[in-house]
């Protein structure tokens, strides 16, 4: 081990600046901050589309762009904000925070660990530039299913390469974070002493070892069915469409996981520091995870109840997710246990935290609606759902990156940020994304579909309140970015301690971390 | 270093195998599909057997077509129902035309509903188990010989057999090529 450590240190002597460094660094700190830096462009990005979209709905018929282009957007928007904005945010806040909390010196393999990024960057150029093909880009909606996706226009290779890039470079970075976390914990951290965010990532390292791949092998049939002649999903050579669906929602399930349990580990470390109490209930919490993660395998087919299933099937899957409230509210049970009676304090962090208990527990209620087969076949492909699956992904597990950025940027950089700037962020992204999503459900209701350009006049008015939170929503995080680079300008006056109730490793070191953090690694008792 | 490397050769081993997986969902789906009727499949070689025997129970079978894709063909049941006695043997067929101006290659799809009654739906003889070549205008017969099964529960209503026709005239003529 030390002289890994060494060899380490001798490469920082020779590091080469500029943009080179950037290139060729195996630093986890900095390879965390191309993480998030990337991912805050690609939320722009994908936030950019999902304007076009809410522009497009202020009113109802045709007003700005054309349906072809309207769905390449809902579904750009899609591929973007989920393999773009979020995963690679969780995976930045993951080399960032890992090695620093369990007392090691970097990732286990640090060369790797700058290879699964790097990917990220060609991989994203590729989607993008299928926007530009005369044919446009995917319009079939992130899921690919076929037969749409089989017949759409040239870009559809240049998707799933891209997928493919992408799950590769989840897949390494994951196996990376799992050889970190089991090998290199400082002396004396047992399993059941890791920081709860440690133990998030680690069970969410574990569901994308086992679900990308599955993605992989999805879209490779989809490959092979539109280039090659086999007949996976095309009726016409014997095969079933459904049957991709059912591939797909395998993956896609833990998949829904991968993008939430981090953030459960966000909130579990923050709630804590302000209520200046323990976690209520940690190994509660693990086992409350681990489960989530098991069952996240055996409920895929509730995204799919209306496409004809056996009575007995609904049910399985009816039941198995129901019973993905049980850990699930264990979750938020611990959560307010842990204020109860804390002296709690309400600063940038804290706030988006409480936001995110509240609001993520509203998107898992909304949940169980759709989780009820017969209500189901009402709400289906509805923007029911389309509220549904925003309230856990913006105010969840958005909310959650956010709150972890204010969180740890003063032992990142050395400096605060504006706690009355960072408030102002917090209420206008609070406003503004219940304005943009709560509408949804009363259209969703009421038998708006989902994915297209036009819709009955009677949903007018809904659709431009949701607009206007939109475009309120979008400009709010120009705010957050201006607050980022203020943070930024300002002088080194952080503690090493930045929060009076903060806990764990990382608040030993000096604040900002040392570009080489625990050569000599901490006893923990 | 030595456990970092057994924890890679581990998890690369997870990787591949859930790769392989997914691959192997797609026979597990076909014989989940077998044993639970799902998607209304039919037998897809004919049916040879004898054990069939004729019931006085009357049953009204529906035909109803579709063309795959919006391709240039006509298809259309000869007759849209038939009452048929249970373990009788009964002659049907579909009617299809070339409505382009090239000879097309094409092959149907089958499917039953209500799936699960699927098996008792049982055809000796059918179009669906081979290509067809149809020349430009030409109009051709498409014969059926089925037999429904007196294992067929009671009170069971109608069956509804459903064909889509593809044209595979690209896949065919690249497989020539070849």
């Amino acid at each position: 081990m030390s002289t890994n450590i060494d060899h380490i240190k001798e490469e920082h002597h020779h590091q080469p600046s500029g943009l080179m460094r950037w290139i060729t660094t195996t630093n986890h700190k900095d390879i965390g901050s191309l993480y998030l830096w990337f991912s805050l462009l690609m939320f722009f990005i994908g936030g950019f589309m999902a304007l076009i979209i809410r522009a497009e709905l202020f009113q109802p018929g045709l007003q700005l762009v054309v349906p072809g282009f309207f769905n390449q957007m809902t579904t750009m928007h899609a591929l973007i904000m989920i393999f773009g904005a979020l995963m690679p945010a969780f995976v930045g806040l993951a080399n960032w925070q890992l090695p620093m909390m369990i007392g090691a010196p970097d990732m286990a393999l640090p060369r790797l660990n700058n290879w699964s990024f790097w990917i990220l960057p060609f991989a994203f150029t590729m989607l993008l530039s299928t926007l530009f093909f005369e044919s446009g880009g995917p319009a079939a909606g992130w899921t690919l299913y076929p037969p749409l996706s089989l017949q759409g226009g040239n870009s559809m290779p240049f998707v799933i390469f891209s997928l493919h890039l992408l799950g590769a470079s989840s897949i390494l970075g994951a196996i990376n974070v799992i050889a970190t976390i089991l090998n290199m914990r400082a002396p004396g951290m047992t399993l059941m002493k890791m920081p709860i965010f440690v133990w998030t990532w680690l069970i969410t390292a574990f569901l994308l070892i086992a679900a990308m791949p599955v993605l992989a092998g999805a879209i490779t049939m989809l490959l092979t069915d539109r280039f090659y002649g086999t007949s996976f999903f095309t009726a016409a050579g014997g095969g079933d469409p459904v049957l991709f669906q059912h591939i797909f929602w395998f993956f896609g399930h833990p998949e829904v996981y991968i993008l939430i349990l981090p953030a459960f580990g966000i909130i579990s470390t923050i709630i804590p520091a302000f209520s200046r109490k323990k976690l209520f209930g940690y190994d509660s919490m693990v086992y409350a995870t681990a489960s989530i993660a098991l069952l996240s395998f055996i409920v895929w087919a509730h995204h799919m109840f209306t496409v004809g299933m056996p009575l007995a099937g609904e049910i399985f899957f009816m039941f198995t997710t129901m019973l993905i409230a049980v850990p699930t509210g264990v979750k938020v049970f611990n959560w307010v246990a842990t204020m109860w009676r804390g002296s709690m304090t309400f600063e940038t962090p804290m706030l988006f935290s409480l936001a995110f208990i509240i609001l993520f527990t509203i998107g898992g209620f909304s949940g169980l609606m759709l989780a009820i087969t017969p209500a189901d076949f009402q709400y289906h492909d509805t923007y029911f759902v389309v509220a549904h699956f925003h309230y856990v992904l913006v105010p969840g597990a958005i909310f959650a990156v956010i709150a972890a950025v204010y969180y740890w940027i003063p032992k990142w950089t050395g400096k605060m940020y504006n706690e009355t700037l960072g408030k102002v962020h917090f209420w206008m992204t609070t406003i503004f994304v219940n304005i943009t999503f709560f509408p949804m459900h009363f259209v969703g209701l009421a038998g708006m579909p989902r994915r297209i350009p036009d819709y009955a006049v009677q949903f007018t008015d809904f659709n431009m309140i949701a607009s206007i939170g939109a475009f309120g929503f979008g400009l709010s995080q120009l705010l957050f970015v201006y607050i980022l680079f203020q943070t930024l300008r300002q002088p080194v006056t952080a503690a090493d301690k930045s929060w009076e109730g903060a806990e764990g490793l990382e608040w030993t070191l000096p604040s900002p971390a040392p570009y080489h953090s625990f050569d000599t690694p901490p006893k923990v008792d | 270093m030595k456990s970092v490397k057994s924890t890679i050769t581990k998890l690369s081993i997870v990787v591949v195998a859930m790769y392989g997986f997914s691959y192997a969902l797609v026979p597990i789906y076909d014989t989940f599909c077998e044993i639970t009727g799902l998607n209304g499949k039919t037998n897809e070689v004919a049916y040879t057997g004898s054990d069939i025997e004729k019931e006085n129970r009357f049953i009204k079978i529906k035909f109803i077509s579709n063309v795959a894709n919006s391709a240039p063909l006509y298809f259309e049941p000869a007759v849209t129902e038939m009452v048929v006695q249970v373990g009788k043997p009964y002659n049907t067929h579909y009617v299809m035309k070339n409505n382009s101006t090239k000879q097309l290659h094409t092959t149907a799809s089958p499917s039953v509903t209500p799936g699960k009654f699927a098996e008792y739906f049982k055809k000796i003889e059918c179009f669906c188990f081979n290509q067809q070549t149809i020349n430009s205008g030409e109009v051709k017969d498409l014969g059926i010989q089925f037999v429904v099964d007196n294992d067929l529960p009671n009170n069971i209503g109608d069956i509804v057999l459903s064909y889509t026709m593809f044209d595979i005239t690209n896949k065919v003529v690249e497989a020539d090529k070849l």
